[in-house]
């Protein structure tokens, strides 16, 4: 950012008097070079020495120097090295003709000199200002924010102004550099003129227009006022003024289209969990009616073990309406962070298993790998939360694998208690494994129709950190996703 | 035996209401994809689909639309949603009829009654149409209340007509407007409201409390089936 400000030579080439000056200057170094040739050679025709003069001049400084130095190398020339010496006369016509020759020469070398200068000097200020503008222009469509847009503009807008800088756009106003005193007063609103215009003390103005709206005021004050800026400086200032005010119509536009983007999703989120609450509450539910009318309107002509049937069927939806709700309860508590958790020590294995038995009949057909450590692993925590958390890591295993793919619950018991749950399915993207503990990330499913509310992992992480543990996912080389959960252990043992 | 193909994600809800299906004579078929629900139709079709919405592989509406493309197959559809907007895009694009979950099974039975006879109904030529004391005779225009002749509006008895052609299944207020009005009229539901109003003032005992001419909020109305 550093490297694209605006770099304006700095007054490498002299400015108004001091250009005569230097023209002078170079007629005089003129002079002595001649005083040293005439001395060394004794030769009187030096008009050559004073041309040269006169052509550095107009190189240099440009065609008023040139014209002026080739005035005075004439006047010095005919005084000084002309016969009669130290007289401005002259006696033969010899002297005459070379002098009004060389006046002519001089003056015309000098001037077209001078204009070749001059047209190079406007040729290289128009590359810096196209540079600079190319510049702020670039600097500017990689903001974003509107804040951003009025501090740049203002920092370039100083640069170019060699001076001081403000934006105002109705709220506070930037300044550069900060800290300087703003203008006592500046045109608002469109009463203002949009042509530049004067306001007190050297501060010139300009109305940031756009789409010819007027969002605020562009103000800049030269350091120095020695010269008045050029038609070329002022150009730039203008260009630039305007090229700031689209880039903050432009800046307006994206923080609001953020802003919309924002509360679409939001409403997106609340949507998607309003629908997923109610197939999820739904879902068990019809079961439950259609087993039970069921039952009801075809009792009888049932035989037994239809009607077991059917009455498991009842009861196993009934837990999972439970534990859906009773989610749905500790996320709310996680969120508002009123979940407290009275640690307790238990016995992982016991868990693990009751967790297991909620989901036997949907775990039928699944081969259920359990590998326990030797002596019981006891780990710290609140056992019916830990139950809850497993459940979630098992449903979700079920949801998301073939339904005749294998399941492996996996505890180990050291300085902390590891429960790994690693499935045989298809696992996540890698760059999803993480995400996957995130609320309403649903499996890559989150396009498709795939239901759930996508809330079981985040609450398992949420309690499981709720009682000092951790939840990670993994995807080991074997395949399948795993999942591990770790606990503090009890120091003590069960009694 | 009538065959019907069952498509929910659901094993519970499978398990839930297949001894009923069973027992009222269905011989059931389970789909747990939209996919499978059209390789199954493919291979041995069935008499009736139980559909939901809701699918791991596929909306739900896309299933419809597929099937549509070759068979006429009666389907109902089985949606937990309660957006309105997906049962009337199911119904537009060929499903005969929905039930809301959770439904008690006299209520799905009775449902899928009706779509196996409203689908007998397009092509038999039965010309009278019973349902209590109301009589709907189609090749005389006559409707008839308890023996009482009811006079009704050319429009009121296209209205009515439409209905006993679906009688028991729901018909959208879209489906009704192209019956009276024509398929291209642009009329609003209000229309649809405003003439059925006119029509249980002429049919309903209490016009407030309709037991005949049923609402479905927000999709469309449905004439109570045959007896």
């Amino acid at each position: 950012m550093r490297s694209a400000r605006l770099n304006w030579p700095a007054l490498r080439d002299l400015e108004g008097w001091r250009r005569y000056a230097a023209a002078f200057g170079t007629v005089v170094v003129s002079t002595l070079v001649s005083e040293l040739l005439y001395r060394s050679l004794d030769t009187t025709r030096l008009s050559m020495v004073f041309l040269a003069g006169v052509v550095v001049a107009a190189v240099w400084l440009g065609s008023g120097p040139a014209y002026f130095a080739a005035l005075t190398a004439y006047g010095i020339y005919n005084f000084y090295l002309v016969d009669p010496r130290f007289t401005i006369q002259f006696v033969t016509a010899e002297d005459f003709i070379v002098l009004t020759v060389f006046l002519i020469v001089a003056m015309l070398t000098g001037g077209l000199a001078g204009r070749v200068r001059d047209a190079a000097r406007r040729a290289q200020s128009r590359a810096q200002a196209t540079n600079a503008l190319l510049a702020a222009s670039r600097e500017f469509t990689s903001l974003v924010s509107e804040q951003a847009v009025q501090e740049r503009l203002a920092a370039h807008l100083a640069t170019v102004a060699r001076g001081e800088a403000m934006i105002s756009t109705g709220g506070a106003a930037v300044l550069h550099p900060p800290g300087i005193t703003p203008p006592a007063q500046t045109p608002a609103g469109d009463a203002a003129p949009s042509e530049e215009a004067w306001v007190a003390a050297g501060w010139r103005t300009r109305l940031l227009r756009a789409d010819g709206e007027v969002l605020g005021v562009a103000a800049w004050r030269p350091a120095t006022t020695e010269s008045a800026p050029s038609d070329d400086q002022t150009q730039l200032v203008h260009v630039l003024v305007d090229l700031g005010a689209t880039a903050l119509v432009r800046a307006r536009l994206s923080e609001a289209q953020t802003e919309i983007e924002t509360l679409a999703r939001t409403e997106r989120l609340r949507n998607a969990l309003l629908s997923s609450i109610s197939h999820d509450l739904r879902t068990p539910l019809a079961s439950i009616l259609a087993s039970a009318t069921s039952l009801k309107d075809f009792g009888e002509r049932f035989d037994s073990a239809v009607r077991a049937d059917l009455l498991d069927t009842i009861q196993e939806e009934a837990e999972r309406m439970n534990r859906f709700i009773a989610n749905l309860l500790n996320m709310t508590k996680l969120e508002s962070g009123a979940l407290r958790v009275e640690p307790a020590p238990f016995d992982v294995a016991e868990v693990a298993d009751q967790a297991l038995a909620w989901l036997s009949s949907r775990l039928a057909g699944r081969k259920v790998t359990r590998r326990l450590p030797a002596r019981p692993a006891v780990a710290l925590g609140d056992s019916i939360l830990l139950e809850q958390a497993l459940s979630n890591v098992l449903e979700n295993a079920l949801r998301y694998t073939p339904e005749t793919t294998g399941l492996s619950v996996e505890i180990e018991a050291e300085h902390e208690v590891v429960i790994t749950i690693a499935d045989q399915g298809h696992g996540v993207p890698p760059q999803d494994l993480e995400r996957i503990f995130e609320k309403f990330y649903r499996g890559g499913a989150a396009e498709s129709l795939q239901q759930g509310a996508g809330l079981g992992l985040s609450i398992t992480r949420g309690l499981v950190e709720a009682m000092g543990g951790s939840a990670q996912a993994r995807l080991p080389q074997t395949g399948g996703l795993e999942v591990e959960i770790r606990l503090p252990a009890a120091t003590e043992a069960l009694t | 035996m009538i065959r019907l193909l069952l498509v929910d994600d659901e094993p519970q809800l499978v398990r839930a209401l297949r001894p009923a299906l069973n027992a009222e004579g269905y011989e059931v078929s389970a789909a747990e994809t939209g996919l499978d629900a059209i390789a199954q139709m493919a291979a041995e079709p069935s008499d009736v689909i139980l559909l939901d919405l809701g699918l791991p592989d596929m909306d739900g509406k896309e299933v419809i639309r597929r099937l549509r493309e070759w068979t006429e197959v009666p389907i109902l559809v089985l949606s937990a949603r309660d957006l309105e907007g997906e049962k009337i895009a199911a119904l537009d694009l060929g499903a005969d009829d929905f039930i809301n979950k959770p439904f008690g099974i006299g209520e799905l039975l009775a449902r899928v009654r009706a779509a196996l006879r409203g689908r007998e109904r397009r092509f038999a030529a039965s010309a009278v149409f019973r349902c209590d004391d109301l009589e709907i005779n189609f090749a005389t225009r006559r409707v008839t209340l308890d023996g009482m002749e009811i006079r009704l509006t050319p429009r009121e008895y296209d209205l009515i007509r439409t209905l006993a052609r679906h009688a028991g299944r729901v018909v959208t207020h879209k489906q009704l407007i192209a019956a009276v009005w024509g398929p291209a009229s642009d009329v609003e539901a209000q229309f649809v409201r405003v003439l059925v109003g006119q029509v249980r003032q002429k049919l309903e005992a209490d016009s407030a409390a309709p037991q005949l001419l049923l609402t479905e909020p927000g999709i469309g109305y449905r004439l109570r089936a045959e007896d």
